[in-house]
């Protein structure tokens, strides 16, 4: 069987008598992507703090490409990039000697800058000081920086939170073309919807514990219905939308109802959203 | 620990410092004090030794190579009073007064001659120093023959202006000493710490396979090399840079280390730029005391030994200064060995506390 690139057991931390993370267990194959959601304050930047070496666990152990991160932090740290939740850049150095330095402390032979400038859009502005580029501009500095060294494993914290979609779509990119070079991604976001579109699993977290962790498609099917709506045509030509619940006994006897007395005039089928789905089972929303 | 991040990160560290406001304030800081104390108290305007002499006449075989000398500038006074008025308000610092003869009976060796020196009481060590051994060689050369034990000469010596006193520029040289060696080491490294764990980037540094002890070291370092060089700058600014030289790049070494690991402390215990300066408000009169009574020679100096900065001053001045050696200034160089050691050992435990306090945001 082949060895998880990151194994989680019984993972636990406080910051005094508040319970960040409460036991948690879970493992992630090599190259996956596994999406970390949940709301502020629930625990994914503490596990993501414990992954990394900045904290460490309360309990438990956590084993990264086969290195325990309490005992053998450098060894891990050497073999992972991180893009952080808040800009931490040089911002009185230019893009390109921000690159240089992480690729320097690496000890990165033949880095070069400028190529990974040119996949994250920042080509033709790799001298100015970081100081003066955007928002945007800073979040895709960050997450280049995390993949200096060409790293068997990213952790992106929040690395499109309030960013305009070019900007996104450039991150979602690079996420892309890491995964496919074998790079495990660990990304933690509360948006549902870039968690949907990247992660392979995606893993709820609630008040520090684990609630769920699945696919996309399995969660959705287990925990959220889907349903048709159809919109049809009422006899003074107004319209009106009817939803037929669908993977339910009488799903079939209300959709053949359905066609047979109304008049159709579109159907379209829905499913939950992660967002949906979370409420469902945590009662509360992922921006709360 | 790994020198080759040390050596990038202490790379990245000047890069930064150079263009960083701070950086340049107390790298110029000292200097344009030590220019401005020079201008105002005379020393470099006049930083050839003066000497002064009257020669009542016949005088001129023993004179004119004094008057060629290139290290002094001679000046010959018409009367005696008129040199006597020069040494008083310090505009020659040794005066000559030659009686009728004084060159021919030096030669000949045939009688006691006698003639009167006149010593600004005010006159540096180095000036001093320098005018008296030009005498005593043109004494011997006009006595040829003889040794110094020998020469056929009486001095009377007499002091003008007030005695036992200390130039300004002496008196201030201990207290822009320590800011020398304390603005580059002490505030470089806590500046740029603190700076860098607001900004963050002490996290995004340590979560490669850098260690904070890299970090802590590579800007020790500068603190360390630009204390080093201030005090050597200042000494040599001051004309000071003199004694043994190794005992006073060891002195010069270990108050670097004491301010630069006092930097990492302050700059890792402060919570911000305010909070540092308000502990900087605070220790400042700790830090810069002994200087501060050296500008009152009547000051005891035991109230000075009660600060640790004492320690550094103290002996690079005896070395520079008076020609102390190790023996001499071994007491002040065990007080200081301690005092490192004993931060030394605080910067351990504030390296084992920092790295969970940087992951909780600290």
């Amino acid at each position: 069987m082949t060895q998880p690139a990151i194994s989680v057991k019984d993972l636990s931390y406080s910051y005094g008598d508040n319970l960040a993370v409460d036991g948690i267990a879970f493992d992630v194959a090599a190259g996956e992507v596994i999406g970390f959601l949940g709301p502020n304050g629930a625990g994914k930047s503490t596990v993501v703090k414990i992954l990394t070496g900045q904290l460490t666990p309360l309990k438990g152990t956590a084993v990264l490409l086969g290195l325990d991160i309490v005992k053998e932090r450098k060894q891990v740290q050497h073999q992972i990039g991180i893009s952080f939740e808040d800009t931490n850049l040089y911002e009185q150095m230019s893009a390109v000697e921000n690159l240089d330095l992480f690729a320097k402390l690496y000890k990165v032979e033949n880095f070069d800058a400028m190529s990974l400038l040119e996949k994250v859009g920042l080509a033709g502005r790799e001298k100015e000081r970081v100081a003066s580029y955007s928002k945007g501009m800073k979040q895709r500095l960050m997450v280049a920086r995390a993949m200096v060294s060409d790293p068997k494993m990213l952790f992106l914290d929040e690395p499109t939170d309030g960013l305009d979609p070019v900007s996104t779509q450039t991150i979602h990119a690079l996420i892309r073309g890491a995964t496919q070079r074998g790079t495990t991604v660990f990304l933690t976001t509360h948006d549902m919807v870039e968690a949907d579109k990247l992660s392979n699993r995606v893993a709820f977290i609630n008040q520090g514990k684990i609630v769920a962790l699945d696919t996309p498609a399995r969660l959705k099917q287990r925990f959220g219905l889907r349903a048709l709506k159809v919109e049809v045509e009422l006899p003074h030509g107004e319209t009106a939308i009817r939803e037929v619940t669908l993977d339910e006994e009488q799903t079939a006897q209300a959709v053949f109802d359905l066609f047979r007395n109304e008049r159709i005039v579109t159907v379209h089928s829905e499913e939950a959203t992660l967002e949906d789905i979370f409420f469902d089972i945590t009662g509360r929303g992922l921006q709360g | 620990m790994d020198m080759q991040r040390i050596w990038i990160l202490l790379g990245k560290e000047a890069r930064l410092g150079a263009t960083n406001f701070m950086g340049i304030y107390v790298l110029v800081m000292p200097v344009i004090i030590s220019l401005l104390i020079a201008l105002v108290f005379g020393d470099l305007l006049a930083q050839t030794p003066r000497l002064g002499v009257f020669d009542a006449g016949g005088n001129e075989r023993f004179l004119q190579p004094l008057i060629d000398h290139p290290s002094m500038n001679t000046t010959v006074y018409n009367s005696d009073a008129a040199l006597q008025a020069d040494v008083t308000r310090g505009a020659a610092e040794v005066g000559l007064s030659l009686p009728v003869g004084f060159s021919e009976a030096l030669e000949s060796g045939s009688e006691d001659v006698e003639f009167t020196t006149y010593r600004w009481g005010e006159a540096g060590t180095r000036s001093l120093m320098l005018l008296e051994s030009t005498l005593a060689r043109a004494l011997a050369e006009g006595s040829v023959g003889r040794g110094f034990e020998e020469l056929p000469v009486s001095v009377n010596a007499e002091q003008l202006g007030s005695a036992n006193t200390a130039t300004w520029s002496q008196r201030l040289l201990p207290l822009i000493l320590i800011m020398a060696i304390m603005l580059g080491g002490l505030f470089i490294p806590a500046f740029s710490l603190i700076e860098e764990r607001q900004k963050r980037t002490l996290v995004a540094v340590t979560t490669t396979p850098t260690s904070l002890l890299d970090v802590y070291l590579s800007k020790a370092l500068l603190g360390f090399l630009l204390s080093g060089i201030m005090s050597v700058i200042i000494l040599l600014l001051n004309r000071a840079f003199a004694g043994q030289l190794g005992l006073l790049l060891v002195v010069i070494a270990l108050g670097a280390l004491m301010s630069s690991v006092i930097g990492i402390i302050l700059g890792s215990v402060a919570k911000d730029m305010d909070t540092f300066m308000g502990i900087i408000k605070a220790l400042g009169i700790v830090l810069y005391a002994p200087g501060i009574l050296r500008i009152f020679p009547q000051a005891p100096e035991w109230i000075g030994r009660l600060f640790p900065t004492y320690y550094v001053m103290n002996p690079l001045l005896e070395v520079s200064q008076n020609g102390a050696r190790f023996a001499d200034i071994v007491v002040d160089i065990a007080v200081l060995a301690a005092i490192i050691a004993a931060l030394l050992f605080i910067l351990s435990r504030v390296i084992g506390h920092q790295q969970q306090q940087l992951a909780l945001g600290g």
